[in-house]
């Protein structure tokens, strides 16, 4: 008699999985407004933005002390404790993603309103970011699905970043000897590299994807294994 | 020894009370056996809709206190009860107050299964009988077996001994019969102790659903239990006297379960739930 | 090479060895404990034979002697002394019948009722509750011509003072098996375990409902087996009745308030007849009441096993 038991538990457990991945939502949310600050060199609308990453901590908070609760709570073991443990990473991502925005943000107000020395390096940044907000909704779809073929895919979209992102150091380092222009680059360079960041906080999520299927936690690529 | 009936009639409780949202309010709370205490000095409040574990190391009154809510102790010869009890803020020992009456609307579920030796039907129509109710019984056990999720499982065999159930599914027969008799609370003494996992689980889903209509008070030495269906949790300890002859129950803490769990405030309690003490 | 060939040798002696010891501890048995268990199964077994034979004997003589005189008229013949042709039992079978029903009626509430109190309402630990209980063990063991005496003291005489009828029989022969009833009735109520009591008080009923409605028809089969036994004792009595009046020679049909007389005491009268056919009608009384007597033991052994409550 194969009836449904602990549904409740399993309910709860599955809002909490909605609640942390619908953090991804607000992480595209505010890298939408982050790169239109970018692109618009627009103080206000970074400021916006950073106001707005405290419903990201909020959630983070509220997430994380959830699942601690669950798991003193209702014991969970085999997939039900692996998927708590990813969760509680995932959400560490998602907050993390939000500080990321934040950062590129906080940069804006010092590269002025002028237009900016290099368009070319604003448009990569501003190609980086979409690249980015992809990664999230490509991450968050393959943490629903329990895709891991997705989430290893995850690597491929994120070697675009880190292509975009060696372009705007190149760029950079042609950008003359004009001391406002070198300013100007070193904080793009910095924005472009919080971005990268955002991109491996995605892959992050797709090593727990992998985890929470096959219990094995494998780092797919970062610094370490180039070839993944 | 005869006491007058007291004028409590079920339902009266549900829509208001002396003290809204309290169930049981104890106070200082003592149980003598034959002049040795069992359990000295609780003080906490029991809420409505809510469901109360009390957990502790064996010997510590947890089923001493249990049946004080309901006047159980009454038949154990020798059983002194001090300090106040109120429930919906009658004193529940007053002169004025029938153990009977009082049984009514505080019903109990027993560790080990115990059906009557009649049939299904008859089992959960026992309490509505006593009470004189004659008409209507049919929906009144349907009701009541589809509450504890039974009624499927039984509904082609009213007429059957109820000893032919599986345990679980016995248990589950004694909270329908304790809801047939329609309380305000439910009293459950290590309902699963006896029980095998899956019953187990389906009783704990049905605590959970029940809630939303009875308070509900259970004692339990399994601790994940506790966790997984309570919302208010108190723990209990054995106090040892200087010459270590005497023995009783002390409430060391009572607070959220959430909070029991992950950040007692007391030490005894984070070694107690974490297995270190026994 | 040697060396080796004589270390494999001993190895395999060893493990051999090894295996014929644990072979030969698990079969042995010392051929002192498996006579001695034969020889006590043997004495058990003649136990048995002894307590069948004799068994056997009563039944085989009962018969034996009966069988010239055993014919239905024996059931509704009056009884003579003259002529054991046509002499019978049928007053005494009436009268038997109207006393038993006389003692299930005065036994089966009192006897209910005692062993209700003692078990529901005393308090065990007062002293005089415990007189009580130490009594009535003792009133099963007491002869029955005591209660003869007794029923003729106050029954028949005394402030009953009803004379010598079948309803003073009765009388004295349900206070005869009273224990009994009571003590089955105690043991039928003991049984029913307190998680039932407990249950039942729990969900609000009184101690009498409970009572009612729990205990008492649980222990239906108890009580029951118990009146069954307490009536073939009474059924099987002759003292008691001699004293208060059963007359061995009625021919007319008794009633209650009438001279009576019973199974028992008729066969005793035939049996001291000097003719032999007075005898054999004796031993055909006896197979009556031993056919009676077996239906009824062997209904309450049916009665017990097919309603007893497994808790």
């Amino acid at each position: 008699m194969a009836e449904a038991t602990r549904v409740h538990y399993q309910e709860e457990l599955a809002a909490l999985e909605a609640s942390a991945l619908g953090g991804l939502d607000l992480v595209g949310a505010a890298l939408t407004g982050t790169l239109e600050a970018v692109a618009g060199q627009d103080i206000a609308r970074a400021e916006a933005v950073i106001a707005d990453d405290d419903r990201i901590d909020g959630r983070y908070l509220e997430v994380h002390q959830s699942l601690i609760a669950l798991l003193a709570k209702q014991s969970p073991v085999a997939t039900d404790l692996r998927l708590i443990s990813a969760l509680l990473h995932v959400i560490k991502c998602v907050e993390r993603m939000g500080d990321q925005c934040v950062n590129v943000c906080k940069l804006i107000p010092l590269t002025g309103s002028e237009p900016p020395a290099d368009a070319r390096m604003v448009e990569r940044i501003v190609a980086m970011g979409e690249q980015a907000r992809v990664l999230s909704e490509e991450a968050k779809r393959a943490f629903e699905r329990r895709d891991v073929e997705m989430a290893r895919d995850l690597v491929r979209l994120d070697d675009v970043v880190d292509d975009l992102n060696r372009e705007c150091f190149r760029l950079a380092l042609e950008i003359g000897d004009d001391a406002e222009r070198r300013e100007w680059a070193m904080t793009m360079l910095l924005a472009a590299r919080a971005i990268e960041r955002i991109g491996d906080n995605a892959v992050d999520i797709g090593e727990q994807v992998a985890f929470v299927v096959t219990g094995l936690f494998k780092e797919f690529e970062d610094a370490s294994h180039p070839e993944g | 020894m005869e006491r007058p009936a007291v004028t409590v009639r079920p339902g009266e409780f549900r829509n208001g009370s002396a003290e809204r949202g309290k169930v049981f309010e104890l106070r200082d709370v003592g149980v003598d056996y034959g002049g040795v205490p069992a359990v000295k000095e609780i003080s906490m409040d029991v809420h409505r809709n809510q469901v109360t574990a009390l957990i502790g190391p064996s010997g510590c009154g947890k089923s001493t206190l249990l049946r004080c809510l309901n006047r159980m102790n009454d038949l154990i010869p020798g059983a002194v009860v001090h300090g106040s009890l109120r429930y919906h803020g009658e004193d529940l020992y007053g002169p004025s107050v029938d153990p009977v009456q009082a049984r009514k609307l505080i019903g109990m579920v027993f560790q080990k299964p115990n059906p009557f030796p009649k049939s299904i039907f008859d089992n959960v129509a026992f309490g509505p009988r006593v009470q004189g109710r004659k008409k209507g019984l049919e929906g009144i056990v349907e009701a009541a077996l589809r509450r504890a999720a039974l009624w499927d499982e039984v509904k082609d065999r009213l007429g059957d001994n109820a000893f032919g159930l599986s345990g679980g599914q016995q248990q589950r027969l004694c909270i329908a019969r304790c809801i047939a008799v329609e309380p305000d609370t439910i009293l459950m003494d290590e309902p699963c102790s006896a029980l095998d996992p899956i019953s187990t689980n389906k009783i704990e889903d049905l605590m959970v659903e029940l809630k939303e209509e009875f308070s509900i008070v259970i004692v339990t030495h399994n601790l994940q239990q506790a966790a997984r269906v309570s919302d208010r949790t108190a723990f209990l300890m054995v106090e040892l006297d200087a010459d270590e002859d005497n023995r009783w129950g002390r409430l060391v803490e009572y607070d959220e379960t959430e909070k029991i769990f992950t950040n007692p405030a007391d030490r005894r309690t984070e070694d107690y739930v974490s297995g270190k003490v026994g | 090479m040697e060396a080796g060939g004589v270390a494999s040798e001993r190895a395999r002696l060893a493990s051999a060895g090894a295996r014929a010891t644990v072979a030969a501890a698990l079969g042995r048995q010392p051929r002192r404990d498996v006579a001695l268990n034969a020889g006590f199964a043997a004495l058990l077994l003649l136990a048995v034979l002894i307590a069948l034979a004799g068994l056997a004997a009563l039944l085989v003589q009962a018969f034996v002697k009966a069988a010239p005189s055993l014919s239905p008229d024996l059931l509704t013949s009056m009884p003579s002394r003259i002529n054991p042709e046509e002499a019978g039992f049928r007053p005494a079978i009436l009268g038997s019948l109207q006393l038993i029903a006389g003692v299930m009626l005065f036994v089966v509430p009192v006897g209910v009722g005692a062993a209700v109190y003692l078990e529901e309402y005393a308090d065990k630990s007062k002293w005089w509750n415990r007189l009580v209980e130490v009594n009535i063990q003792n009133l099963a063991a007491v002869p029955s011509i005591i209660y003869g005496i007794l029923g003729l003291a106050f029954i028949a005489r005394g402030p009953l003072d009803l004379g010598f009828v079948a309803l003073t029989g009765s009388l004295t022969l349900a206070l005869l098996v009273l224990p009994i009833v009571i003590i089955a009735g105690r043991e039928a109520i003991r049984a029913v375990p307190a998680s039932i009591r407990q249950g039942s008080l729990a969900l609000g009923a009184t101690r009498w409902q409970t009572i009612r409605r729990q205990v008492l028809p649980a222990a239906v089969p108890g009580i029951a087996t118990g009146v069954i036994l307490a009536v073939s004792r009474a059924l099987g009595e002759a003292a008691p009745l001699l004293l208060v009046g059963a007359t061995v020679f009625i021919t007319f049909d008794p009633t209650p308030f009438s001279e009576f007389s019973a199974l028992p005491v008729q066969i005793f009268n035939y049996a001291v007849q000097p003719q032999e056919e007075f005898k054999a009608l004796a031993a055909a009384g006896i197979v009556v009441m031993l056919v009676v007597l077996l239906a009824m033991n062997s209904f309450a052994i049916w009665l017990r096993n097919r309603y007893e409550q497994r808790w």
